[in-house]
């Protein structure tokens, strides 16, 4: 079977420094002064899975186990600090919604930069430019400044913008509960159209119902490691029975 | 391919930058052209009588001085802020980081353009040929590779210096009085040698050599132009390349 993401033994240590911005003027005098403190903190250790086409994979753990430094280090946000990481195709990050977005610019101007950002060109950012707003059902703000949008407006746009970018694997950080009820339920069944046509999806929630409804497999990260990985149906039950 | 997105990304983010300065409306280009046009005639009301006394067609060498100063200064001291500006947009989409800069300076050509205009309507004031300015379209691109080279190593170690913005606008305006726009340098001396290693120099005097003197620039200015080129832009990719992964961590 073809696969789309494969980890092999990826670490990730952050380096933090007690004091992170420093003038020039203060760099210069902390090197005569002796070398800064430096923390190690590691965040991932020994992460290894793969994720074949057409599959979608529950992302699960407690805060701060390290899950949203995986997917950035799996969409080339973050370099990994060891191990290695292969993509097979177009890899779509949906990591905070809208933040390639400029308020004071319109809706139309903020789509063609958007979905440059996401790797369309601009032509077929014209050839998709009306399936994008009608799906966000944003038709009559075409011309409409960013700023004067509602929030769930925003999300709406950079969702839509996201899923129509062509994507081979989607990786999706909290970002499913986007919009009201119908809009949600329309964006779930959107994802499963696009993984039933092929696209490889990784979805973190902390939503549990959502990973329960989406994803037949399910990986569940503790201290940096992965510490089970399997049927999401087993998977969940045990990682109930710890939160509770 | 790599190079095919980058400036893809380059041109869609510079037309945004460009609108986002101008808010839809087209007046704000009149603002582009105010401050080198006021810079222009301040100095030369101040000048004209004294420092340019002896320099031939002193309004036309003084403008295009200006205005190439102009260009350079817009697209480093921009630059020296564009990563901590667009920390949002790095920490949650990959994309070439390369052309946060690249939008920099396309937007920088845009107004240039404007500049060059009014270039245009003094030469035609003072008579003279426009056959120079054919040339200037490679000068230019020569220019703009080199501020592109100067401007990827400001901004990768802006991310390790917050206040470089700061140490560069000083610097700016010591370059500005070091390099003769204003005034000119003879042949030797210590302000000549000091003007042997300013780049900038070398840019303006070629200009002025071919548009307003219509003559051929001696080779060593052809040969710094060049160098300064290569040197800046090959140093700029390498050192962008190496610092720019850690972007994502460390803004």
């Amino acid at each position: 079977m073809m696969h789309r993401l494969e980890i092999n033994r990826v670490s990730k240590v952050f380096r933090i420094g007690s004091m992170k911005d420093q003038g020039a003027l203060s760099k210069v005098l902390s090197m005569i002064s002796g070398k800064e403190h430096r923390e190690k903190i590691i965040v991932l250790r020994d992460i290894s899975f793969h994720v074949t086409r057409g599959e979608c994979v529950g992302l699960i753990g407690d805060n701060g186990t390290g899950k949203s430094t995986l997917m950035r280090i799996l969409a080339g946000i973050y370099p990994q600090t060891g191990g290695e990481v292969k993509v097979c195709g177009n890899i779509v990050p949906i990591i905070g919604l809208g933040s390639g977005f400029q308020m004071r610019l319109t809706m139309k101007d903020n789509i063609y930069l958007a979905g440059s950002l996401f790797n369309m060109s601009r032509r077929t950012i014209r050839e998709k430019f009306d399936s994008i707003v009608s799906f966000a059902e944003l038709d009559d703000f075409i011309h409409t400044k960013l700023f004067q949008f509602s929030e769930g407006m925003r999300q709406r746009l950079a969702f839509s913008i996201a899923i129509h970018s062509h994507p081979d694997i989607l990786l999706m950080d909290e970002v499913f509960e986007v919009g009201d009820q119908r809009f949600r339920k329309k964006s779930s069944e959107k994802i499963k159209e696009l993984v039933d046509k092929g696209t490889s999806v990784l979805l973190v929630s902390h939503e549990l119902w959502m990973i329960e409804k989406h994803c037949e497999r399910s990986i569940w990260l503790k201290d940096g490691r992965v510490y089970m990985d399997g049927p999401t149906s087993s998977i969940l039950s045990q990682y109930r029975k710890i939160s509770a | 391919m790599e190079l095919k997105r980058i400036v893809g990304t380059s041109y869609s983010l510079g037309i945004a930058h460009f609108k986002l300065r101008n808010e839809g409306s087209y007046f704000g280009i009149i603002w582009y052209l105010l401050n080198p046009i006021l810079m222009f005639i301040l100095l030369l009301a101040v000048f004209s009588e004294r420092l340019g006394n002896d320099i031939d067609n002193y309004p036309l060498y003084l403008l295009l001085g200006i205005i190439m100063f102009n260009f350079f200064q817009a697209i480093t001291s921009e630059s020296t802020k564009v990563i901590r500006r667009d920390r949002g947009m790095i920490r949650s989409i990959r994309f070439p980081h390369e052309s946060l800069i690249g939008s920099i300076v396309i937007v920088a050509l845009f107004s240039h353009f404007f500049e060059t205009i009014v270039m245009i309507i003094f030469l035609l004031i003072f008579d003279l040929s426009l056959f120079g300015l054919l040339f200037y379209p490679l000068i230019i691109l020569l220019f703009s590779l080199f501020s592109l080279g100067v401007s990827l190593i400001l901004s990768s170690i802006a991310v390790y210096f917050v206040d470089l913005d700061n140490l560069w606008s000083f610097g700016m305006k010591l370059l500005w009085l070091a390099t003769p726009i204003f005034y000119s340098i003879p042949d030797s001396g210590g302000l000549y040698l000091m003007n042997l290693i300013n780049p900038l120099y070398y840019f303006i005097t070629l200009s002025r050599h071919i548009i307003v003197y219509h003559e051929l620039p001696p080779s060593w200015i052809l040969i710094g132009t060049l160098g300064f080129t290569i040197i800046s832009l090959v140093m700029g990719l390498i050192i962008f390349k190496m610092i720019s992964k850690k972007f994502a961590e460390m803004v």
